[in-house]
């Protein structure tokens, strides 16, 4: 039985495709954690990132909650970068596989409920996390759609 | 003879689930704003997907179904160039910007799945 439902995932896994990792399927829990840390855990695990050399950028302030432009940028060869924020309901925005040949480097809008923190992830190939933080003020709550 | 009918359970399985891959729905078409520029061998490409990216809170509040943008994968030919795994906290008509090695004249493809499952796509050559 079990044999079974291990195939029968691995059939799906690659379905989805070789070099694209949807993290829904693999990593569900993330996706609804509700805090930074219990969101970062159902990704990696429990982790210790470092300081890295990351650079996160956002508007200090926000004029319309709804639509913030947010852009990541590291030279630190890696695997993925999550996107977390602790202003709404569930924390995790979005994660990036990182593509061999493509740099980290991803540019993205978001929305925030209120004023708070991003924190970006990186998993380097190194297998070492790294992290950063942003803070920012939001005039106008960006969940009232 | 568990076993036998273990491996035959395991065979009718990966049948039935490649049939269904294959006659999963097509991705249709939509139209996508793609800016995709190649300047010495390195595209720079914006995307801004037309979606209204209801969360679950905005979607209770309206009375309608949540739906958001869970997918994203950037493709030129067979290779992938940007995968991201998504949530309802994008932007409604999220804009994303990156970077890859590709070559004017290339295809790019932007593939998108959303909460159910339904996938479309838009495609630009890469100037």
């Amino acid at each position: 039985m079990k044999k079974t439902i291990l195939s029968l995932v691995a059939i799906t896994a690659m379905t989805v495709g070789l070099n694209a990792t949807d993290y829904r399927a693999t990593n569900a829990a993330t996706w609804t954690a509700h805090t930074v840390p219990t969101a970062i855990e159902a990704l990696y695990g429990k982790i210790t990132p470092a300081e890295g050399k990351i650079k996160l950028k956002a508007p200090k302030v926000a004029s319309s909650g709804g639509t913030i432009p947010v852009s990541i940028k590291t030279d630190i060869p890696a695997k993925s970068v999550a996107i977390f924020q602790d202003a709404n309901p569930e924390a995790t925005v979005v994660v990036f596989t990182v593509v061999e040949g493509s740099p980290a480097d991803f540019g993205f809008k978001i929305k925030m409920k209120e004023s708070g923190t991003i924190t970006a992830i990186i998993e380097g190939k190194d297998g070492k996390f790294y992290s950063a933080t942003y803070s920012l003020e939001v005039t106008k709550g960006g969940c009232e759609g | 003879m568990k076993k036998l009918m273990l491996v035959l359970s395991m065979l009718t399985l990966m049948a039935t689930t490649t049939v269904m891959a294959g006659t999963a729905e097509a991705p249709t078409k939509v139209k996508m704003k793609i800016k995709a520029k190649s300047k010495k061998g390195v595209v720079k490409a914006k995307i801004a997907i037309t979606h209204n990216m209801l969360t679950y809170d905005q979607a209770k509040r309206k009375g309608k179904e949540a739906n958001f943008i869970t997918h994203i994968t950037a493709t030129v030919g067979d290779k992938v160039v940007y995968d991201a795994s998504t949530s309802q906290f994008l932007s409604k008509n999220p804009l994303i910007k990156f970077k890859f090695h590709g070559n004017k004249g290339d295809m790019l493809k932007i593939t998108y799945t959303q909460l159910k499952g339904e996938v479309f796509y838009g495609e630009k050559k890469i100037k």
